[in-house]
């Protein structure tokens, strides 16, 4: 690992996941000094546990943040809006591993839906062509199941209910992927055992993640200083306009200040527009790089809903990969079902731990132990789908509560748009459909968890007063500064989001080495 | 004790920065009329033919451990006695408080503790970490058999629509 010094200016990387953990390699591996700042600890498969609540006190991101809206979540899990992880790493460290591309017209979501009442849609200023050769790039460097030639994961119990009842119903498109685990070696890394615990980081490191990739070949290269535990407060700039440094905090609360060429924000979009709106300054007095007011507003969290079906017969649903099933068929825009977009069906299983707090968060009594005492006999999926972006859906910075260091909390207002309610309730019929075709003697319809897809608070735009970075990721108010996460995404599409986000940053990467060799960064 | 007591994390406590000793008080330990009480509670809030009186003993310490702000006594203290009462009577009784503190403590507890009890796995039939035995590959992770094997490839016919015309 290097050791840079806090006075070298340097590019800044702040986090360690998809985003951040990918920029940090990519950088590195063409001989860029960077340093990475982590508010989480250095992780590694050995630490991971199997064991739900175990490794959720171990990863999860636990920092105070305040909530309001209509979501469910805000009553059921007031404190703990967002489901991502605090570790080197980030949310890949739990990620399911699914990997679908966004469609063509999902980059249009503005042309091809035309106005949504509420929403605030616009199209990207990047189309699916634009980001191929990255999303193909991305594949490889993840080892997607199904895609450049890899194999296909074995179907396991839980696919097994999920297939047939698909084939049942007359879906076609459905698949053990694409997946971002192992089937066979590649890559360095051993096949799936199918332990059944890639949301606990998977200790047999078949599951891609930048744990286990980006940031061990990132620290082989020499030039990546990697500051665990330490979380930035504050990006600073010069009189000129350009950011100049990043401070934050270490380990035992001490702040530091490094300098820095570029900075790089990849915190999730939640700490990522908090950041952002904590560096206000006379030059940004709303935040940096918000001169459009859209930092942390355009919170999309996608249309999700669980479906967990009971049988006559023994299921398993625990053993083997956890979402290594996916059906597309329902992954179109078909304005003729009454709302835009649409939703991907994938295989999820919890354990007893979690599905007694997630299945039907605040139930008790026989209705609830019954589905407890099913859990042998249970098939679940998650549906996952396109949801409208708001204005008003937005992380602020909460005026009455502090965290431990007396900043202020994220507070995250989120309401469902009627469009959103609309396809989770479509979602749960075909979830009905699935497991109704292959003897399900019930279905539970399970409200959405707290957010594991958190995007668009930084949103791209071809217009600067539309949104926050260009098509690059680049601030538009601010040449070296770029944000490298899922808050980039301008619409949030179907697609699980984390394929999009490696190809992102990847083209991101690519761009700040082309800047830098002709000088202009 | 299970490891998750030992953790001592659930969702209600996520909130709470753990940087002020004021929260962590300890109120006066229950008394027999009590205890019996909370287990009656909890057997009936949470009924599983199937459970053994075990986990649910568990489940009492962590609820009681749990009680940081000392509402447990006297929310089962204004219950009153239970003992002539039917189960659905004392469901009953805990549907009118169970928007109250106290009966939140006992449930956001008892979902996590009652749960991540490893006696209560066994009997519902989850078999915890697996890594160490080398996961379900030799071990079952197919070994549904009451329906066929599927196709695992994607599909291979006319590539799927994205896009569809409304109709008129």
């Amino acid at each position: 690992m290097a050791s840079i010094a806090h006075d070298d200016p340097v590019v800044v990387i702040i986090g360690s996941g998809a985003g951040g953990g990918t920029m940090a390699y990519e950088l590195t591996r063409n001989g860029v000094p960077c340093v990475v700042l982590e508010a989480g600890r250095f992780l590694t498969p050995d630490d991971y546990e199997n064991d739900e609540w175990a490794a959720f006190g171990q990863m999860a991101w636990l920092d105070m943040r305040t909530t309001s809206g209509t979501w469910r979540v805000a009553k059921d899990f007031p404190n703990l809006p967002a489901w991502i992880v605090k570790a080197v790493g980030g949310s890949t460290t739990h990620w399911s591993g699914a990997t679908p591309r966004i469609m063509a017209h999902e980059f249009k979501a503005r042309t091809t839906y035309g106005a949504v009442d509420g929403a605030n849609l616009l199209d990207w200023p990047i189309t699916l062509d634009d980001l191929a050769p990255w999303y193909d790039k991305a594949e490889q460097a993840i080892g997607s199941t199904h895609r450049h030639g890899r194999p296909a994961l074995p179907a396991n119990n839980n696919y097994k209910v999920f297939a047939n009842g698909a084939e049942r119903v007359g879906y076609k498109y459905y698949a053990t992927g694409p997946y971002g685990t192992n089937a066979e070696p590649y890559d360095g890394r051993p096949a799936s055992i199918q332990d059944g615990f890639n949301f606990q980081g998977d200790k047999n490191t078949s599951k891609w993640s930048t744990a286990v990739r980006e940031i061990p070949r990132a620290l082989k290269t020499g030039k990546l200083d990697l500051r665990p535990e330490c979380h930035a407060v504050r990006i600073t700039h010069d009189s000129t306009g350009k950011v100049d440094g990043v401070e934050y905090l270490d380990a035992a609360g001490s702040l530091h200040k490094q300098a820095a060429r570029v900075v790089c924000v990849a915190g999730n979009s939640i700490e990522s527009p908090r950041l952002l709106l904590m560096s206000a300054s006379s030059l940004h007095p709303d935040g940096l790089a918000n001169s459009s007011g859209q930092v942390g507003r355009n919170y999309m969290r996608h249309m999700t809903g669980s479906a967990y079906a009971r049988f006559d017969q023994p299921v398993r649903m625990y053993r083997g990969e956890t979402m290594a099933g996916i059906i597309a068929d329902e992954a179109k825009h078909d304005p003729n079902r009454g709302f835009a977009g649409g939703y991907y069906m994938e295989t999820l299983s919890l354990g007893p731990a979690f599905l007694a707090s997630f299945i039907e968060p605040g139930e008790w009594g026989r209705s609830f132990t019954e589905k407890m005492d099913a859990f042998l006999n249970t098939a679940g999926m998650w549906i996952v789908g396109e949801d409208m972006p708001q204005e008003s859906n937005r992380i602020t910075l909460d005026d009455e509560v502090k965290d431990a260091h007396g900043l202020p909390v994220p507070h995250v207002h989120f309401d469902d748009h009627p469009n959103d309610v609309a396809m989770r309730e479509h979602g749960y019929a075909a979830a009905d459909a699935i497991y109704g075709a292959v003897g399900s003697t019930g279905v539970h319809h399970t409200p959405p968890y707290p957010s594991t897809h958190n995007l668009g608070t930084c949103r791209m735009s071809e217009k600067p007063e539309d949104g926050v970075v260009d098509k690059w990721g680049k601030a538009h108010d601010v040449p070296n500064l770029f944000v490298s996460d899922g808050s980039v995404m301008t619409t949030g599409a179907a697609a699980n989001p984390t394929l999009t986000i490696v190809a992102l940053a990847m083209r991101q990467a690519d761009h700040i080495l082309q800047e830098m060799s002709t000088g202009q960064l | 004790m299970t490891d998750l007591q030992d953790a001592a994390i659930e969702p209600e406590d996520l909130q709470l920065d753990n940087t002020d000793p004021e929260t962590s008080g300890s109120p006066e330990p229950l008394d027999d009329e009590q205890q019996a009480r909370l287990l009656r509670v909890l057997k009936v809030a949470y009924p599983h033919p199937s459970f053994p009186d075990g986990p649910y003993q568990r489940t009492s310490a962590a609820v009681q451990q749990a009680d940081a702000d000392g509402v447990l006594a006297d929310g089962l203290d204004a219950l009153g006695d239970l003992d002539g009462l039917d189960d659905d009577a004392v469901t009953a009784a805990l549907k009118a408080v169970e928007e109250t503190p106290f009966f939140r403590l006992i449930h956001s507890t008892t979902v996590v503790a009652l749960y991540d009890d490893h006696e209560v796995w066994q009997i519902l039939g989850y078999e915890g970490s697996s890594f160490e035995k080398g996961g379900y590959l030799h071990r079952g992770f197919d070994d549904l058999d009451w329906l066929p094997d599927p196709r695992i490839e994607e599909y291979d016919g006319e590539p799927r629509l994205e896009l569809v015309e409304k109709e008129a």
